[in-house]
């Protein structure tokens, strides 16, 4: 096992080794680069050569592709994301609480998703066929097409319409005020968690048929067992891995993949980070935000197969 | 004289004719929701195709004697901020849904399944880089690696349509490659190869017609995901541009602004983004029962 954990971390290495030329080189092949689009947004008079040469020189633009990126790898490596090239200041800083706020919505969204999927994924497994089963599915695929920022909207319209109450268009940290926090957090994390929930409570009642099937269960029915306790204690369990590997892919999308819904809550999140950083061509700021949210979706792949092997005991690992 | 090859002919053509009918009953009277997904596929196609005849306006007119006004008999859904009839809107942008979700859907399925088969075919190194690179793809959320693709070709229809299969070719090459792993092993592909034939014909006349049932299953599902990207794209300003009618587009800007005053504009573009999305999954949920055996509790 540990040597498996080994394995597997250095595994990791050569992928984020390739998403980093991958971005890199993408970034270099869009036009224009972060000095264009600044003198862009400032008006044509600041426009000049020399001026504009100055600035590429000291953003360190000028230097050769191979020394950009040898530069921003060896920073890399001692964890130094750099300076912005927008800003100026430090892409921790820049990313900190933005990272805090996509974070927490996304444990959220994935809280509410489980809540939901587990027991309609299993209603609709063991009343197969029914009409439950039929309006569990209906429902599912429902959230599956509708897109989750015009759920949002909706959401907005219904609250302004019926109650005439906004939720708070400015964030606020969980530690500064935890009731502020959720009252805006809640909704952006209901319009995410139902489609999100719909992906897992199709899982959840395929994966329940297969193991309803299976002999034990038969056998456990046969000898009068409760049927609480055969779905809680046999079937669930059993059932519960494709699940859990479906909803943490999931998960580790919605750190940077929220872009839409952030748009419409007006939430400063990782997603509109991205959007504002290249479209304003901030390279080090696009690579950083791209390789955490990579790292982030490796680490959770990587921690799902561990703990694969930690609940299926059949599961071992070389 | 003349009777006698009038009958042979209905014959001939009464029998096939009968078995279609006869295969359309039966997948609606077994997979009745496959069925209901399939007519709003239908009522969808033909609004793109008759736009032009049944909008009841030009999906461009601007009318500045109209703006923002409510459902009403000489604009049925409503105008928006241009005072542009909005159900025009709608059926036009039908065809900008489908442009960009039949063009996604192909693109990314046909390069996916090509690497896929590939892959599985030469095995060993080729195999081995293929996936790592294929891994690095996957690290990154769908949402980003469109948004990167945009930037780096711009924004419109054609663009759109790269940018959204990009994250669809590792995805269909992963699931076409498993499948073709155990294709590979077949005995005649064995004979293929014992007589003499070159890699291509091997892989594209013998390999991938025997995957196509995960690719269709992939294709039909990846039509309702681009449909949902297009229309996030566009929401934010990097997919689809003004004027052209798209559903995302609708529902920005304005949509948002006078959402209190004037919902419409932001209810019914969404409504036709959900119901065709909502179509093409119940219909894609029922091809992959009929063409999967293994999946068919799902």
């Amino acid at each position: 096992m540990g040597i498996y954990i080994l394995k597997r971390l250095a595994a990791m290495v050569p992928t984020l080794l390739g998403v980093a030329v991958l971005i890199f080189v993408l970034l270099r092949v869009i036009p224009g680069d972060v000095v264009e689009a600044r003198y862009l947004t400032q008006g044509s008079q600041f426009q000049s050569q020399e001026l504009m040469d100055q600035e590429r020189h000291k953003l360190g633009l000028d230097q050769s592709l191979w020394k950009q990126f040898t530069t921003w790898m060896a920073g890399l490596a001692r964890l130094d994301f750099g300076l912005s090239m927008w800003t100026g200041s430090p892409i921790t800083e820049e990313i900190k609480l933005r990272f805090a706020l996509s974070l927490q919505l996304a444990v959220m969204a994935s809280l509410l998703a489980q809540v939901l999927a587990i027991p309609l994924g299993i209603l609709a497994a063991v009343k197969q066929d029914s009409w439950i089963d039929y309006a569990v599915r209906v429902f599912s695929i429902a959230g599956l097409a509708t897109p989750s920022f015009w759920l949002g909207i909706l959401m907005i319209l219904t609250m302004l319409i019926v109650f005439h109450w906004v939720p708070p268009m400015v964030f606020t940290p969980f530690w500064v005020n935890p009731w502020e926090n959720l009252a805006q957090l809640i909704w952006p994390a209901l319009a995410v968690g139902y489609r999100y929930s719909a992906v897992g409570t199709r899982m959840m009642r395929s994966a329940m048929l297969e193991v309803l099937r299976e002999d034990y269960i038969r056998t456990a029915r046969a000898k009068g067992l409760w049927l609480k306790l055969i779905l809680t204690r046999h079937a669930l369990k059993n059932a519960v891995l494709p699940v859990l590997t479906v909803m943490s892919l999931e998960f580790a999308f919605l750190l940077g993949g929220l872009v839409v819904t952030e748009q419409v809550f007006n939430l400063n999140g990782l997603g509109m980070l991205f959007v504002e950083a290249i479209s304003h061509r901030d390279y080090t700021l696009t690579q950083a935000l791209v390789m955490l949210v990579a790292t982030f979706f490796l680490f959770v792949n990587f921690f799902v197969d561990i703990a694969y092997a930690w609940i299926d005991p059949r599961i071992r690992y070389r | 004289m003349a009777a006698t090859p009038h009958t042979v002919d209905e014959l001939t053509q009464s029998a096939p004719r009968a078995r279609w009918f006869a295969t359309i009953v039966n997948f609606i009277r077994q997979r009745p929701l496959g069925a209901i997904g399939a007519t709003i596929i239908l009522v969808m196609i033909a609004a793109a195709i008759t736009a032009g005849f049944i909008a009841p306006y030009d999906p461009l007119a601007t009318d500045y004697g109209a703006m923002i006004a409510a459902p009403s008999r000489a604009h049925w859904l409503g105008t928006d901020a241009f005072g542009r009839d909005v159900l025009s809107r709608i059926l036009y942008g039908s065809r900008t849904a489908l442009e960009v979700g039949f063009g996604a859907a192909i693109l990314g399925a046909t390069f996916g399944s090509l690497i896929g088969v590939g892959s599985a075919y030469f095995a060993g190194r080729i195999d081995l880089i293929v996936q790592r690179v294929m891994d690095v793809f996957f690290a990154f959320p769908v949402i980003i690696l469109a948004l990167t693709v945009v930037a780096v070709l711009g924004t419109g229809a054609g663009n759109v349509i790269l940018a959204i299969a990009t994250p669809m070719v590792p995805r269909c090459a992963r699931v076409v490659r498993s499948s073709a792993l155990s294709v590979r092993e077949m005995p005649y592909v064995d004979a293929a190869r014992a007589c003499g034939f070159g890699h291509s014909r091997i892989i594209l006349r013998h390999m991938l017609p025997n995957v196509m049932a995960p690719i269709l299953i992939m294709a039909t599902a990846f039509l309702g995901e681009a449909i949902l990207l297009e229309a996030s794209l566009s929401f934010i300003g990097l997919g689809v541009q003004e004027p052209t009618a798209a559903w995302g587009l609708m529902l920005r800007g304005a949509a948002v602004e006078f959402a209190e005053t004037a919902p419409w504009m932001a209810i019914f573009p969404g409504l036709a983004i959900s119901l065709a999305v909502f179509g093409f999954n119940l219909f894609g949920d029922s091809l992959r029962d009929a063409l999967d055996p293994r999946l068919r509790t799902q």
